[in-house]
């Protein structure tokens, strides 16, 4: 496993702990996510799933072990932190827009400061991409004025903005009206036909099943069950995993 | 008791002015030294380091704590003989921008708490260094959180000017107090500074006030 080969690797996780205090979050979490791979990550509240993938753009600093991202060491070098946040972008459950900004600003304010493309350049970068989420008519106004599944739209649009080669999905759709789930999952399938990689927090079962390549289940801080989403729903092996779909499947 | 007299307003208007001229001269210089004071103070109160925003939330206690023209004495007649000796209008100056800033401190300070953290992680995901989340992301929505309650700290501190005349400093309290020891005039002269300071509060609020919708309109959003 070196060589070439490496070059495919897109995110390893090695024997990586986390602790907060006493409490031990992240339990010896082995892992590889391939480039171009998808992979829906799930578990009980509290089991460590935001935190795992927090790890990866070093939202979160963990303790032992090693991760990297296309080959480089998440670490606290400021230069891999730039690096693999270029390459990383990220989703979350309560989009994190900023308020004071329009939909456009919102879009290009990183590209101008980060990329350090000019603003008529950023525009239409961010043009590009609200299009693609099919929101370009909303770029004048404000977050506030737009629905949750817009807003998590442009999230997603503001991140696309970076170029990002991976995308972290923290749990994008549970801040959601359920009439609104559809729209952002829709946007998210047709990323990953694009062939991006992608990580995904969420019990958007469904999705999984259409989408993933690969389902993890974790709990209490530890990886449980590794499947493909077939096997994972049709005939997990762990007990708890059984336990945990029975409840979420009803 | 001599009969409503609009003439003897009208008569005494020069010298108010003088005395406004010196109010608002006083007020604005204090606005602005507390504001940037206020920012200052703000920033060591929320470090991470006790070393630094213990000594400013003892500061906020005790200047909340104390009457202001105790503040106003002290610092016009206590300094001096700690070595310090500031004129009335500098001793002013000095006292109303102590005054307000502990206000502006603590709005600041709620304006800070309004942003939330979880923004922070959007900023650092997207590679924003820290002091570009500060600037762009941070100050722009604390400071509209903020507006509301520094505005009315403003408005206070043009109307604490009028303490000023206790120590002399001929400011436009100090020009009516001044008239009705020689006339005797004191319903037309406490009227006619009524109106003054009502007609500049109501112009600085409703200079506040368009900046506070100017600057809320994308934010509110409805």
């Amino acid at each position: 496993m070196n060589g070439p080969i490496q070059k495919d690797v897109g995110i390893t996780f090695s024997k990586v702990n986390k602790w907060y205090g006493a409490l031990h979050v992240l339990r010896d979490i082995d892992l590889t996510v391939h480039d171009g791979e998808k992979v829906v990550v799930c578990g009980p509240s509290g089991s460590g799933k935001s935190t795992l993938i927090r790890c990866i753009n070093r939202l979160e600093e963990y303790q032992s072990g090693e991760i990297k991202v296309g080959g480089i060491a998440v670490d606290s070098n400021r230069r891999n932190i730039d690096q693999i946040r270029r390459r990383v972008g990220m989703v979350f459950q309560n989009f994190n827009l900023y308020p004071h900004l329009t939909i456009l600003d919102n879009c290009t304010l990183a590209q101008r400061w980060v990329r350090g493309f000019s603003r008529s350049e950023a525009e239409e970068r961010a043009m590009h991409y609200l299009k693609r989420v099919r929101i370009p008519d909303q770029a004048s106004k404000y977050p506030s004025q737009l629905s949750g599944g817009q807003q998590q739209r442009v999230a997603i649009a503001r991140s696309l903005c970076m170029s990002p080669e991976i995308m972290l999905f923290d749990e994008p759709t549970s801040a959601l009206d359920p009439e609104l789930v559809r729209e952002v999952l829709d946007t998210m399938a047709e990323l990953a036909g694009e062939g991006m990689t992608m990580i995904c927090v969420t019990h958007e079962m469904g999705f999984a099943k259409q989408v993933a390549d690969r389902v993890i289940f974790m709990d209490d801080g530890a990886i449980v069950e590794i499947a493909e989403p077939r096997d994972f729903f049709d005939n997990p092996k762990e007990e708890r995993t059984r336990k945990f779909l029975s409840q979420i499947l009803h | 008791m001599p009969a409503f007299d609009w003439g003897y307003i009208w008569e005494a208007v020069p010298d108010l002015l003088d005395g406004l001229v010196v109010t608002i001269y006083v007020s604005f210089l204090a606005i602005l030294l507390s504001l940037t004071v206020g920012a200052i103070g703000c920033a060591l109160r929320v470090a991470d380091h006790k070393i630094l925003s213990f000594p400013v939330a003892g500061y906020v206690e005790f200047i909340r704590g104390t009457p202001f023209l105790v503040q106003v004495f002290f610092i016009f007649y206590g300094l001096p003989s700690l070595g310090l000796t500031l004129s009335a209008f500098w001793s002013g100056v000095v006292a109303l921008t102590v005054w307000a800033s502990v206000f502006h401190i603590e709005s600041f300070r709620a304006g800070l708490s309004a942003v939330g953290k979880e923004i922070q992680n959007a900023s650092a995901s997207l590679g924003l260094r820290s002091w570009q989340h500060t600037l762009f992301v941070v100050l722009p929505i604390a400071t509209r959180s903020a507006l509301p309650s520094s505005l009315n700290t403003i408005v206070a501190t043009i109307k604490n000017s009028a303490y000023l005349q206790a120590i002399g400093l001929v400011e436009l309290t100090f020009v009516a107090v001044d008239r009705i020891a020689y006339d005797f005039r004191s319903t037309e002269m406490f009227l006619a500074i009524c109106l003054i300071y009502l007609a500049v509060v109501l112009l600085v609020s409703a200079a506040g006030h368009r900046l506070e919708r100017r600057l809320n309109r994308p934010y509110v959003g409805r």
